[in-house]
């Protein structure tokens, strides 16, 4: 209905040709200034939220409006028509004898205005008139009438101003009141025609659409050409070609060419030469279409390249009985198996599959992971690295080295034959006297016990206040007495009842009636000897002072001869290291400074020769020349223990880290041989003095004897023949065994253990 | 003082290089080397410091030879691929523009690599190539047995059939099949062929699918070298014994399913009447050959004849004389009768055992699979028939005279015969699929007793053996005497036992003698046997305490003295021997477990 009448509309505006001022063109034009001008945001705004709403309120508007609004339209154009009848009838009254406007308007949808020729009143000549021009969108804007005449300038210049621009005399065309929001809302309910009208830009005010720009809408809404005018469909005009249009006459009377109708020579020889090239060969047809699969030949015929093959892949391995669809019943997994296999990684079974038993082959199913197989199969091929591997095929027990049987290496100790036991502290040290009858043990708690070999008797006891550090017999036939090392002090004791030529020999020697005279360098170390008349056999008759806060000595030994000794203190705060010397009642250090803290030293028992074991290494001193000798690596990190064999030649270096290390001090800086089979650390070792024996003890609680041949040809290597692991010591507080001694001309071992027990062993 | 010598200059770090770099080096893609690496049978390396082949560092990478990749660099097939990539660029941008006209003649151009080539150079010789087949026919059978789909053209899976028919032909017409073993698998294959051993896996007739987790792509490019080297391999065995090779192929019978049987053999005498295109292609190439030989063998006479005394000349003509010999012996068709002659005298002793089914005919019925047994049966002489169901070609019917065997994997069901097929059934033997596998593999005609229908099958053990010392299943009871005893005295087991505690005491104990004697009497035992146990037991006894215990314990302190190395290589060898130990016992205590308890249901 609407759009008819919109038509309808349109064509009643084509109508009045001559008025061109009347106020809806003005709206019009001024509602396409709008629609170009895009600078105020604000009134795009406005004017998008207008065009949006214009389906809106068709949709919802009353009925009862509709029709009003429709009535009131009715009758606006009712006035409109009678208005231009009136004006034709002017017009007509104007111009009757010129032309008939109303009768030739209504076909006026052209696009070229047509002339009309009229005979001129005054020159009584025809002559050409042109309709008037149509003050539409498609017309010159330039003789637009508007009360604005600011020009194509922003608007929002004028936006803080009581204007909004200039009319055709100057004058300020003042800014329409514009309403707030609510009054903008009730114009759209009250105004009828608020829904067809938009922001005018240059008026600064709403103004209702025309019915040709409503139309225009329509028509982009429909997706027609906004023209009302244009045709899309018009008939051609064939301004060339055509029937009667033919060019008869030739253009040039030049004549034909020959080339037009003789063949080419050059074309010929091209053609030729590929004719030629194609004859001898050269040029070769497109080989007809390859076919997919390539030939195969007598490859292996010619003869091959001098290239090695490469290493052919190893093969998978050969199916096993239980791979077999039809298994002896023992291959079946049991269900924990079943269970075990199903819950391990893929890749950490040991089979890939599991023995299944089908009683006939009918039944047996596909095997669901073969492309897998297939697959992880060529990925060994092409992206496992392959190492070849010589397969060892040997015996393991040839590999453990023919020794000979202990039973043929005897004696040595086996069994334990008495125990003797200090219940207060750990039996920390042992000596064993020179005769082989007594043995000296000390023990943590300050007793030192005098004991006899054979049957254990305790003969003679010491108490002092603190714990025993290190004990030592000196090692002289014709004297007997021991070193004792305390808490920074060395005592020197008698043993009770020593026939009287060696008691007295003893006595002289320890405490002469004419001192030695002093030294020149007075020593830092004091020798006290107490007086004649105070001394008794339970009080030492010698005590060593050691420089105040030098520890205690843990280590005492003798030199061969028995004049000399060294202690060694740890703990201390100076290197501990002292070289006493009995006969001339004079100490000194050897070393002014020493690279690391030493552990342990030992004289040479030919040479005049001094190890000195620090933490990691052994350096061997020479003591008359006062220079390094040599320093063994033994590649431990902490040494525990060390002795040297009764030739010299031969070194054993025992560490915390279980490693016992066996130097030939001819060969090599090295270690001989390392042997690591102590489960804890190595505590102490000892050579057998005159047996080829050597005992080694360890935390673990067990002690362990070797054979140790030594040969006296360089060439020969000496042998090394585990015999007996000795067992009987208790672990206390992480303690074994503490120190192993042996009994010299006996092949018997002393061992002094952490439960405080001191053992004999015997053979 | 010697040269100074740069870090990253020599050893270790020249030798090799990542992938990264390799692929880097030869400028293709990942897939592209992964592609080129199986096809040249190029694999990864573990150099002996990873540290030090990596400019210190530790990172988890894959090293190649550098000396691979540098060959690898000259590969015509890495040249191709590269001829591929722009190819594929240019098609796609024609397919783009809409020029359908350019891309065909693009398409038709296509840049397409030969292998062979690499297949001559992996494989110098003939014997390597079929010692390296196994890998290739299990794939190619694979392959044969896959549906085709988008990823899987038909031609290749139709290609990959062929080749597996045209091998079990090979392998029937030269009699090689060796062993054959069931497994839950598929059907594991051994043939000796140019006296190697060639085993392959067949899976049973089911349809595959490629699981998601598999590369479909690395599966193709190994399918392509496979099939590429299976048809070569085939050309090479068909033609020394004097075959047409390709056989060719009788189409309906191939679409009746036929399978093998639609292959016919054809010998290269016969060939000129039957296929004359394939006969000039030989001779063509025969003469080609031999042209140039003969050219050859004059330019050899020539420089022989011209100068005698230059050694390299001399050294030259030599080798061409060999050269030429080769060429004879392998190219002229001629000699090729006599290699069959020979190999035939080199198979000689054992064809007892590869014409062990001559003298039988089989029938097959129709729930067993026709392409193995078929295949077994042929391949030892033996003559089959299957009914129509299982496919065309079969030469002769159920009712055959001269059928001996039929082989049925039903179970007995009582149904009404008639006379005809009563008699029948007398006549035939009617056997389970594994007696013809078992026969094979034990090289002579079992007893079909234990295999006849509806019977339970003794197991099935694999033909290829296991390792040394392993658990034997056809071994008889493990400990005979022991079993023996608890079969005597078959009051109970757990009485006996009891009695064997208490034995050990008896050693120092009087009164626990007497006590064990007293329990022996009730138990049933006489008194002879209690006391040669009670002997027994006393000399298990003081040798475990004397004897064994002490060289024990010597053995054990003297690997004290072992060195480190020796230390761990001799833990080593214990463990893996314990474990095959343990493995052992347990399977044969498993066993006599599962016998124990057999006993017990047949008494009760």
């Amino acid at each position: 209905m609407a759009v008819d009448d919109a038509k309808r509309e349109a064509k009643k505006r084509k109508q009045p040709v001559v008025e061109d001022s009347s106020s809806e063109t003005q709206d019009a034009v001024g509602t396409l200034e709008m629609l170009t001008d895009d600078e105020d945001g604000e009134d795009a705004a406005s004017d998008d939220g207008e065009v949006d709403e214009f389906p809106e309120i068709d949709t919802t508007s009353d009925t009862e409006n509709d029709g009003s609004d429709e009535f009131d339209e009715e009758e606006e154009e009712g006035e409109e028509e009678e208005d231009e009848e009136e004006e034709d009838e002017e017009e007509e009254d104007e111009e009757e004898d010129e032309e008939d406007p109303g009768a030739e308007s209504d076909d006026s949808l052209h696009v070229f205005p047509k002339a009309k020729i009229i005979t001129s009143d005054i020159t009584s000549q025809p002559k050409r008139v042109y309709p008037e021009i149509e003050p539409n969108y498609d017309s010159d804007s330039s003789t637009e009438d508007t009360p604005n005449r600011v020009g194509d300038v922003p608007m929002h210049w004028y936006d803080d101003l009581p204007h909004v621009g200039y009319d055709i005399n100057g004058k300020k065309v003042l800014r329409p009141a514009r309403g707030d929001e609510l009054d903008k809302f009730l114009a759209t309910i009250e105004d009828p025609n608020a829904w067809t009208s938009a922001f005018d830009k240059t008026a600064q005010m709403d103004r209702p659409l025309s019915m040709e720009e409503l139309d225009i809408i329509r028509r982009l809404y429909n997706n027609e050409v906004p023209d009302a005018n244009y045709d899309p469909y018009e008939p051609m005009t064939e301004w060339f070609t055509g029937k009667g249009k033919e060019e008869i006459m030739p253009l040039s009377s030049a004549p034909e060419p020959k080339r037009r109708w003789v063949p080419s020579k050059w074309e010929k020889q091209k053609v030729m030469k590929i004719v030629r090239a194609i004859r001898q060969g050269r040029i070769i047809g497109a080989k007809p279409k390859a076919t997919s699969k390539l030939p195969v030949y007598s490859i292996w015929s010619e003869p091959s390249s001098s290239h090695p093959p490469p290493l052919p892949a190893p093969k998978p391995r050969l199916p096993t009985n239980a791979e077999s669809y039809n298994p002896p019943e023992e291959y079946l997994p049991t269900e924990e198996e079943r269970k075990e296999w199903e819950a391990k990684d893929v890749e950490d079974r040991e089979r890939d599959f599991l023995p299944q038993k089908y009683p006939s082959l009918r039944l047996v199913p596909a095997y669901d992971r073969f492309i897998k197989e297939r697959f992880s199969r060529q990925l060994d091929l092409y992206l496992a690295p392959r190492i070849q591997r010589a397969k060892l095929n040997i015996d393991p027990s040839t590999l453990i080295p023919k020794l000979p049987s202990p039973n043929s290496l005897k004696p040595f100790p086996n069994y334990r034959s008495l125990k003797f036991s200090h219940p207060k502290g750990r039996a920390r040290c042992i000596s064993v006297s020179l005769d082989g009858a007594w043995v000296i043990s000390g023990d943590e708690d300050g007793v030192v016990s005098l004991w006899e070999v054979n049957v254990g008797r305790e003969v003679k006891r010491w108490k002092f206040e603190s714990k025993i550090g290190s004990l030592e017999w000196c090692p002289r036939t014709d004297v007997s007495f021991f070193a004792v090392g305390i808490d920074e002090a060395v005592h020197f004791l008698i043993p009770p009842n020593l026939p009287g030529p060696v008691f007295t020999l003893t006595q002289s020697i320890l405490a002469p009636a004419t001192l030695p005279p002093a030294p020149p360098t007075p020593s830092l170390v004091k020798w006290i000897t107490s007086p004649s008349a105070t001394w008794s056999i339970d009080t030492p008759i010698l005590t060593l002072a050691l420089p105040p806060s030098s520890g205690m000595p843990t280590q005492v030994t003798w030199h061969r001869r028995g004049d000399y000794m060294t202690s060694v203190s740890t703990g201390g705060q100076q290197s501990g290291v002292w070289i006493h010397q009995v006969s001339r009642r004079h100490s000194q250090a050897p070393f002014k400074k020493i690279r690391g803290t030493v552990q342990l030293v030992l004289f040479h028992p030919t040479k005049p020769n001094f190890f000195v074991a620090t933490q990691q290494y052994v350096r061997i001193y020479n003591l008359s020349e006062q220079k390094l000798l040599k320093t063994l690596m033994p590649g431990i990190r902490w040494i525990s223990s060390m002795d040297v064999h009764p030739s010299g030649d031969h070194l054993i270096v025992g560490g915390y880290d279980r490693k016992l290390c066996w130097f030939d001090l001819e060969l090599s800086d090295k270690p001989y041989k390392v042997l690591r089979y102590h489960t804890r650390a190595i505590r102490s070792l000892h050579f057998h003095p005159s047996y080829p024996l050597f005992a080694s003890c360890s935390d673990d609680g067990s002690i362990q004897i070797f054979h140790s041949r030594v040969y006296n040809d360089l060439m020969t290597d000496p042998l090394i023949v585990p015999l007996k692991i000795l067992r009987g010591h208790e672990v206390k507080d992480g303690l074994g065994v503490l120190q192993v001694r042996w009994c010299h001309r006996q092949p018997w071992l002393v061992s002094g253990g952490a439960d405080g027990n001191v053992s004999v062993w015997c053979s | 003082m010697g040269r100074l010598r740069q870090k990253g200059k020599a050893g270790a770090a020249k030798a090799y290089v990542t992938r990264t770099a390799a692929i880097k080096k030869l400028q293709c893609s990942l897939a592209d080397f992964r592609r080129l690496c199986i096809l040249k049978g190029i694999f990864p390396r573990e150099p002996r410091s990873r540290k030090r082949a990596n400019k210190g560092s530790s990172a988890p990478t894959s090293f190649y030879y550098a000396k691979d990749i540098a060959y690898l660099a000259h590969e015509p097939v890495l040249k191709k691929l590269r001829e591929h990539k722009t190819f594929a660029k240019k098609i796609s941008r024609a397919l783009g523009r809409g020029e359908w006209s350019s891309a065909k003649s693009l398409e038709d151009n296509k840049p397409v690599y030969r292998l062979d080539h690499i297949i001559k150079e992996r494989y110098p010789t003939f014997i390597d190539a079929v010692r390296d087949i196994d890998d290739a026919l299990c794939m190619v059978f694979l392959f044969a047995s896959l549906p085709s789909n988008s990823r899987l053209p038909t031609e290749l899976v139709e290609n990959c059939s062929r080749l597996a028919a045209e091998w079990q032909l090979y392998v029937m017409h030269s009699h090689s099949l060796r062993k054959i073993f069931l497994s839950i698998k598929g059907v594991y294959y051994q043939a000796e062929i140019m006296d190697q051993t060639v085993t392959w896996l067949v899976p049973y007739q089911f349809t595959q699918n490629i699981p998601a987790d598999v590369d479909v792509r690395v599966m193709l490019t190994f399918l392509e070298l496979y099939q590429t080297l299976l048809g070569f391999v085939l050309f090479k065995l068909y033609t020394d014994v004097g075959l047409i090779y390709p056989p060719p192929l009788d189409v309906n019978k191939y679409e009746g399913g036929a399978g093998v049987g639609a292959f016919t053999l054809k010998n290269l005498s016969h060939q000129a009447s039957i296929s004359i295109p394939k006969l000039k292609v030989v001779e063509v190439d025969g003469r080609k050959i031999t042209g140039k030989d003969v050219r050859q063998m004059i330019k050899s006479i020539g420089t022989t004849a011209a100068d005698v005394d230059m050694d390299s000349a001399i050294e030259n003509t030599i080798e061409v004389d060999e050269e030429f010999e080769a060429h004879v012996s392998t190219s002229n068709p001629e000699p090729s009768p006599s290699l069959p002659t020979l190999k035939a005298l080199s198979i000689l002793p054992q064809s007892l055992s590869t014409a062990l089914f001559a003298s039988y005919t089989f029938f097959l019925s129709r729930e067993t699979s026709r392409p193995i047994f078929e295949f077994i049966v042929r391949c030892f002489g033996g003559r089959i028939g299957w009914p129509a169901s299982s496919g065309t070609g079969s030469p002769f019917d159920e009712s055959d005279d001269s059928i001996t065997h039929v082989i049925i994997d039903r179970p007995l069901v009582e149904r009404n015969e008639n006379a005809e097929e009563k008699e029948r059934r007398s006549r035939r033997k009617y056997v389970q699929p594994q007696w013809v596998v078992d026969c094979i593999n034990a090289g002579k005609i079992l007893f079909e007793e234990l295999y006849t229908q509806g019977k339970t099958l003794p197991p099935h053990l694999s033909p290829f053996g296991e390792y040394e010392g392993a658990y034997d299943p056809t071994a008889g009871p493990v400990g005979g005497q022991e079993s023996l005893h608890s079969s005597e005295s078959d009051s109970s087991d757990d009485e006996v036992e009891n009695i064997s505690t208490e034995e050990t005491i008896t050693v120092d104990d009087p009164t626990a003698l007497r006590a064990a004697e007293l329990a022996a009497e009730v138990a049933g035992m006489d008194y002879g046997t209690f006391e040669k146990r009670v002997e027994k037991s006393n000399k298990r006894t003081s040798k475990g305490a004397n004897g064994d215990d002490i060289e024990e314990a010597e053995k054990d302190m003297n690997k004290m003295m072992m060195s480190n190395k020796q230390r761990k290589l001799y833990e080593k060898m214990k463990f893996s021997q314990k474990k095959r130990d343990t493995e052992r016992v347990t399977l044969e205590t498993r066993k006599k477990d599962i016998q124990k308890q057999k006993k017990r249901e047949s008494r009760s």
